[in-house]
């Protein structure tokens, strides 16, 4: 589900990777109400793709297999069998429940889950806690890391330390995840003993579930970000600047960074989402109690209310990560701002 | 000049540990001890899952019913040597063939005071059975209620004879619940906070974390070893591992073979192996055209080299079976041997039937069974019998394993099965009986023994028939048979404690 196309870091990144109507480069020439209006039709081409998402999910998850099968033990009969479809309202028509399933999202019920026989929407909000403190957590890990890793690149592009950095960056990118948990596991949990191998509750359990996730991202950003500053630094302004005496460091914080961090915030905005998923897999390794296991625990099961509970959220996860992102356009170019 | 001997992996990998143990020491040293965590001795054990919910009606999964079989009391009890002995009840007989009566125990109360009766029975076991509660518990399917005899006695009354009653309220159905808690706090805040006579009182949950359980100092059977269960849900086999070695956890639970084989030789872990009461066999079809063919069924067995899969395979954490009964359960015959392991008869047996020039069979399994079917394979197609295998998400291979269609899971399939009652017809019942989703087996006599197996109370009439099937099943070779698995603990070394052979984590005895 995840989505994190990797941008190629030598074509030019473009406004074009923003889904949005009001792209940056070329701002709408009227006014306050052509924004509204734009902002309301990507409101409602969300609620599509939340819609269409939630279908994929009902229609997939019940064409996989029966809950039941796995609710009762094996020596079940078959009236004991139906007895339990009826009760969990499974023996309804497929309509029935796809647009019960419907009336429910609206009035935000999300059912009852078939395993915890509880509201989905309660099992949801116990693990979001969990999740969104490793997500953010990754997240600062990434913006720090891969700004810190694409400036220096940049500044010191095709030297060694060029080479050394992004070398070390694509090492991270092409690894597998679980095997670096499974090794950060192994060396600070189990041989060096310094910071806890699972669980959940303090700082020291959050490095390395954190680290584990942001790796990737890490590498996706800290690319494009050098890419990108390599571009605004050949730029007629930048020039100027470097005429005017400004050093390297003045140049990138003053005169470069800003406008590089356009295409960043887009990409930032998709690992957002591609580190939801990449939570499932190291909720996994590390035992941290968030959504991710209850995902995997919910689709093993077949418990279709709560598998639908996560997709819609993860949806609106990433429809929201969107709009937002759109939003800090208008936020850090002036030129996208001035218009309104 | 002599060569020193090679270092192996595990040399480094011990290097590696004492150098960076005595990194950490320093690293440590600065800090001062630390006081203990609380002077209160916890056992801290990690299993696969947790439980689903805390109300003992609504749990058949064997992770969850270790936790609540901590809390709960049954009305009799598997000892470690898989004696069936007392519990809350203290004897118990068959009045009729529709009636069990049961003397209990007296002066036992709930950890809320409450005392444990009669009526406590009635209400539990009524409960339980009510479609109302939608318990997914279905042992007790043949009860049709309870009656009170006096305060300390009680009558189930049967729908249809159930010889194994007494088997049954050993665990999952057996549970007793306090009736004057239910009724004062409702189902709901029931599961929130569970009450029973059990050895530990609930503490707390935090879902997905950890689940506390103290001692109960007033328990009738006397205050357990340990002050506090911890219980931590850990899917994944190497953060189990990474957890006993990192001293997260003091115990992990059914490992996997290959799981426990990782741990060996690792200083303060402990691997513990008894014997389990899981059977895996192969479910051979047979109205298949040419598994129909007795001769082919018992070619395959022939083929099977089991113990070399035991050894090879599941790292010795098994037993060779000779039929689907496990050793430990009611009615096992121990001098029926099991299939000679012979590629030679096996190849002579295909010719016979005329596959001279080799077969080729579907077989379906779980995933999580993929070496064991990789062995099969390899093993089957040395004889000229090529398997088509299809692993299956095991999800996925439950449903098809209900599903009423028969084909579903083509010409064989492998499966697992836990019959936790230690009657033979545990296992038999869900195999054999043509009306069964999981037979593949047409046959009127298989069928008339059943019917005995399931519904007669005469011991010794049982044991005749159980008998009678497994000396069926050595010469109609239905199933490919195969193994009983282990139970593999991992501990720190410190625990002394006994599973019986359903392998339940009743830690009471625990020291």
């Amino acid at each position: 589900m995840s989505t994190s196309p990797a941008p190629s870091p030598s074509s030019a990144p473009s406004a074009e990777t923003s889904t949005a109507t009001t792209s940056p480069t070329s701002p709408a020439p009227s006014s306050r109400r052509h924004l509204l209006r734009a902002a309301l039709t990507r409101l409602l081409s969300s609620l599509g793709v939340l819609w269409a998402a939630v279908t994929v999910v009902f229609v997939l998850s019940r064409a996989s297999g029966d809950p039941v099968a796995q609710l009762l033990p094996e020596n079940a009969n078959p009236e004991q069998v139906a007895q339990m479809q009826a009760t969990l309202g499974l023996d309804r028509p497929l309509i029935v429940q796809y647009l019960d399933f419907l009336g429910g999202l609206v009035r935000l019920d999300l059912g009852d889950s078939l395993l915890y026989r509880e509201p989905v929407t309660s099992l949801i909000a116990e693990r979001i806690p969990a999740t969104a403190l490793l997500a953010a957590a990754a997240l600062l890990i990434t913006v720090v890391v891969a700004f810190l890793a694409g400036s220096i690149a940049a500044m010191r592009r095709g030297t060694g330390v060029d080479r050394t950095v992004m070398g070390a960056v694509l090492v991270g990118q092409s690894t597998p995840a679980f095997w670096v948990g499974i090794l950060l596991v192994l060396l600070f949990g189990v041989q060096l003993r310094v910071l806890p191998a699972a669980g959940y509750g303090t700082l020291a359990h959050l490095v390395l579930p954190a680290t584990t996730l942001a790796i990737f991202s890490v590498a996706v950003v800290a690319r494009l970000l050098r890419s990108s500053l390599i571009e605004v630094m050949g730029q007629d302004h930048v020039r100027t600047a470097r005429a005017k005496g400004a050093g390297e460091v003045r140049v990138l914080l003053g005169h470069s960074l800003r406008n590089a961090s356009m295409p960043v915030i887009t990409v930032l905005g998709l690992e957002l989402g591609a580190l939801l998923g990449g939570a499932i897999l190291t909720e996994q390794i590390f035992n941290w109690p968030g959504i991710g296991r209850l995902t995997i625990d919910a689709i093993s099961f077949r418990d279709f209310p709560l598998v639908q509970g996560t997709v819609v959220l993860f949806a609106v996860t990433f429809i929201v990560v969107n709009l937002l992102v759109d939003l800090s356009y208008a936020i850090i170019d002036p030129r996208v701002r001035t218009e309104a | 000049m002599t060569s020193l001997p090679r270092p192996t992996r595990r040399d480094a990998l011990r290097l590696g540990a004492g150098g960076s143990a005595l990194g950490a020491l320093a690293l440590t040293a600065g800090c001062g001890s630390e006081p203990a965590a609380g002077d209160a001795r916890a056992l801290r054990i990690a299993q696969k899952s947790e439980p689903t919910g805390l109300d003992p009606h609504l749990e058949s999964g064997l992770d969850g019913m270790n936790v609540l079989i901590n809390i709960f009391d049954t009305l009799t009890m598997r000892d470690s040597s898989n004696e069936l002995v007392p519990r809350l009840a203290t004897s118990w007989e068959a009045v009729d063939e529709h009636r069990w009566r049961f003397h209990l125990r007296e002066g036992v109360t709930f950890h809320n005071g409450e005392s444990f009766d009669a009526a406590s029975v009635k209400f539990s076991i009524e409960r339980l059975i009510d479609p109302a509660t939608e318990s997914t518990i279905i042992e007790l399917r043949a009860v049709d209620h309870v009656e009170i005899v006096d305060e300390h006695t009680v009558d189930i009354v049967m729908a249809d004879p159930d010889p194994v009653i007494p088997e049954k309220v050993s665990l999952f159905g057996g549970v007793m619940l306090p009736p004057g808690y239910l009724e004062d706090v409702g189902d709901e805040e029931f599961a929130a906070q569970p009450v029973g006579t059990g050895p530990f009182r609930f503490v707390s949950w935090r879902k997905a974390q950890l689940l506390r359980l103290e001692a109960n100092a007033e328990h009738w059977n006397g205050r357990p070893a340990f002050d506090e269960l911890h219980f931590t849900a850990m899917p994944n086999p190497a953060s189990a591992l990474a957890g006993i070695q990192s001293d997260v956890v003091d115990m992990v639970s059914a490992l996997d073979p290959e799981a426990a084989l990782q741990l060996e030789g690792y200083k303060d872990v402990a691997l513990d192996k008894y014997p389990g009461i899981r059977m895996y066999f192969v479910v051979l079809d047979t109205e298949h055209e040419i598994l129909r063919d007795e001769r082919v069924r018992r070619a395959l067995n022939h083929a099977v080299d089991v113990p070399l899969l035991i050894e090879a395979v599941l790292n010795d954490s098994g037993r060779e079976a000779a039929t689907i009964v496990p050793q430990e359960a009611f009615g096992y015959v121990p001098d029926i041997p099991p299939p000679e392991r012979d590629p030679d008869l096996a190849r002579e047996l295909l010719a016979e039937a005329g596959h001279a020039d080799g077969i080729e069979l579907r077989f379906t399994s779980s995933n999580k069974e993929q070496l064991v079917c990789e062995a099969l394979a390899g093993m089957l197609g040395d004889v000229g019998v090529t398997l088509d295998l299809e692993l299956l998400e095991p999800g996925t291979f439950a449903e098809r394993l209900e599903s009423d269609d028969p084909s579903s899971l083509g010409s064989m399939y492998l499966t697992g099965s836990t019959g936790w009652t230690l009657d033979g017809g545990a296992t038999l019942q869900s195999y054999i009986r043509s009306d069964r989703r999981r037979s593949r087996i047409r046959s009127d006599h298989a069928d008339a023994l059943m019917d005995t197996i399931e519904q007669t109370i005469d011991p010794d009439t049982r044991l005749e028939a159980l008998q009678e099937m497994q000396q069926w099943l050595h010469d109609e070779a239905p199933f490919l048979f195969l193994y009983q698995a282990d139970l593999d603990f991992a501990t720190n070394g410190e625990i002394t404690w006994e599973p019986n052979v359903n392998g339940t984590l009743a830690m009471e005895t625990a020291r």
